[in-house]
């Protein structure tokens, strides 16, 4: 009888000794992935920031494409209106596609590569695109381990108790894989 | 121009990961193609390492012969993670790629530079600097050129001996068990290598008077004395046997502090510094 007791004692112990590991593991790692979506969402200011000066730069000598413009101020007003992380990633991929048709179209004006501002502004924007896949590759990553924590026996048990669910990875909108199409 | 649009086209794509580590760095300048002369790497390293001693930033220059198609953008972010370049929580590296068959080149700048060091500073410094310079196959010149801009932009955002931050992951279990086992192996160590048996006995009455001081009980530390001590005096027994043995038969165990090698002298590696993509890149 007594030695029942002392073995269900331990048991409790053990179960509840891990129970608090995971716990402040879990704790952490939803700390993680929250503090890299605000990465993420840095870098996405950033590049909502440089926009304007480069569509203010390139808009006059390109007079005749105001619906790419129109689109990408769009996309802006959108981003700035989106509540939710998937909202945000959505309205992000849709300022991406208008951005990349932007740049394609910029290709038929060579001229505009000599002016010395629009070549700056393209070196910001590519390195904001360089860190903009960076810290989205290491939001998934962040997410792809949190979630494997949650999702694994005997984590997963706990996991519902606490209140954790799974994290969503950062995935680009449904077609925004295909080349931007550019019609003259 | 076509770059941004290969970056913005990159993250639809699953990228074929090609990158390799081309080693563990053996000083700030690390060329793996022998493109520069021994004297000309010197220059560069003894150049570098001043700068780290007066500013504290880790600016190191990394030349491969190619990215094995890779992109130099990723290239370059996971040889920055591999290496840790720049103080850990200031984040003060600057790393300067270079893919020889490629043709290409990169500016990778640390979290903490990044305002020192801009996009369009980096950039600058790859068209004017190294673009030219390598172009006319002077490869030390360019590179010459580009660490004394980026050394220019650098130049007092830390101060060395600045305090480090350090996150604090909360109060976990598990470590605790770690921080014990490490407390043993410690104790075991020095315990199994002094001649005296009875080192143990006093490390025991130690542990049980703190914490019985701890505790506030004469009674609750007068038992744990009696515990204690003979639990300490056996466990030094233990160990020193065990040690003799082990110094005989030439093997230490792990839990008595054997097994552990010297550390190499020379260059003890980057602070551990965190990149994010920051900087810039070109062709020549």
């Amino acid at each position: 009888m007594k030695k029942t007791l002392i073995i269900l004692a331990v048991v409790v112990a053990v179960i509840g000794l891990y129970a608090w590991g995971i716990y402040n593991k879990m704790v952490t790692g939803n700390e993680n992935v929250d503090n890299q979506w605000a990465q993420v969402e840095t870098q996405y200011q950033r590049r909502f920031d440089l926009i304007p000066n480069l569509v203010n730069s390139v808009q006059g000598a390109m007079a005749q494409e105001q619906k790419v413009f129109g689109d990408l101020a769009e996309a802006r007003t959108r981003y700035a209106g989106a509540q939710t992380v998937n909202e945000k990633a959505e309205a992000a991929t849709q300022v991406e596609g208008a951005l990349a048709r932007l740049l394609v179209i910029m290709e038929n004006y060579p001229q505009l590569k000599s002016i010395e501002t629009v070549q700056t502004l393209m070196a910001q924007l590519e390195g904001t695109e360089n860190r903009i896949s960076v810290e989205r590759k290491r939001f998934n990553d962040l997410s792809r381990d949190f979630n494997l924590m949650v999702k694994r026996i005997p984590a997963s048990w706990f996991a519902a108790r606490f209140g954790f669910g799974e994290k969503n990875y950062f995935e680009a909108a449904a077609g925004a894989e295909n080349a931007p199409e550019v019609k003259f | 121009m076509k770059r941004i649009i290969t970056i913005l086209l990159f993250f639809f794509a699953l990228p074929a990961l090609a990158y390799y580590n081309p080693g563990q760095p053996s000083g700030f300048v690390n060329d793996y193609t022998n493109t520069l002369t021994t004297e000309q790497k010197q220059a560069l390293e003894n150049k570098l390492v001043q700068f780290e001693k007066e500013t504290s930033n880790e600016v190191a220059v990394a030349i491969i012969p190619n990215l094995q198609d890779e992109t130099i953008e990723n290239f370059a972010v996971k040889l920055f993670e591999d290496w840790r370049i720049g103080k850990q929580g200031n984040d003060n590296g600057v790393l300067v790629l270079v893919a020889m068959e490629d043709r290409q080149m990169k500016i990778e700048v640390g979290y903490g530079l990044e305002g020192a060091l801009t996009d369009a500073q980096s950039n600058w410094i790859i068209n004017q600097a190294m673009k030219p310079a390598f172009r006319n196959n002077d490869y030390y010149g360019g590179l010459d050129g580009a660490v004394s801009q980026i050394m220019a932009a650098t130049k007092g955002e830390y101060v060395p001996g600045e305090s480090q931050k350090k996150t604090d992951n909360g109060f976990n279990p598990l470590e605790m068990v770690w921080f014990g086992v490490f407390i043993f192996v410690w104790l075991a160590s020095i315990l199994g290598r002094s001649k005296s048996w009875w080192a143990g006995g006093i490390v025991g009455a130690v542990v049980g008077g703190i914490v019985g001081v701890i505790k506030g009980f004469i009674f609750f530390g007068v038992i744990s004395l009696g515990v204690l001590i003979p639990l300490g005096l056996l466990f030094d027994f233990i160990v020193s046997k065990k040690y003799q043995a082990g110094k005989s038969s030439g093997h230490i165990p792990w839990w008595i502090g054997g097994g552990r090698g010297g550390s190499s002298g020379g260059f003890g590696g980057f602070g551990g510094g965190m990149s994010g993509g920051g900087g810039a890149s070109g062709r020549w």
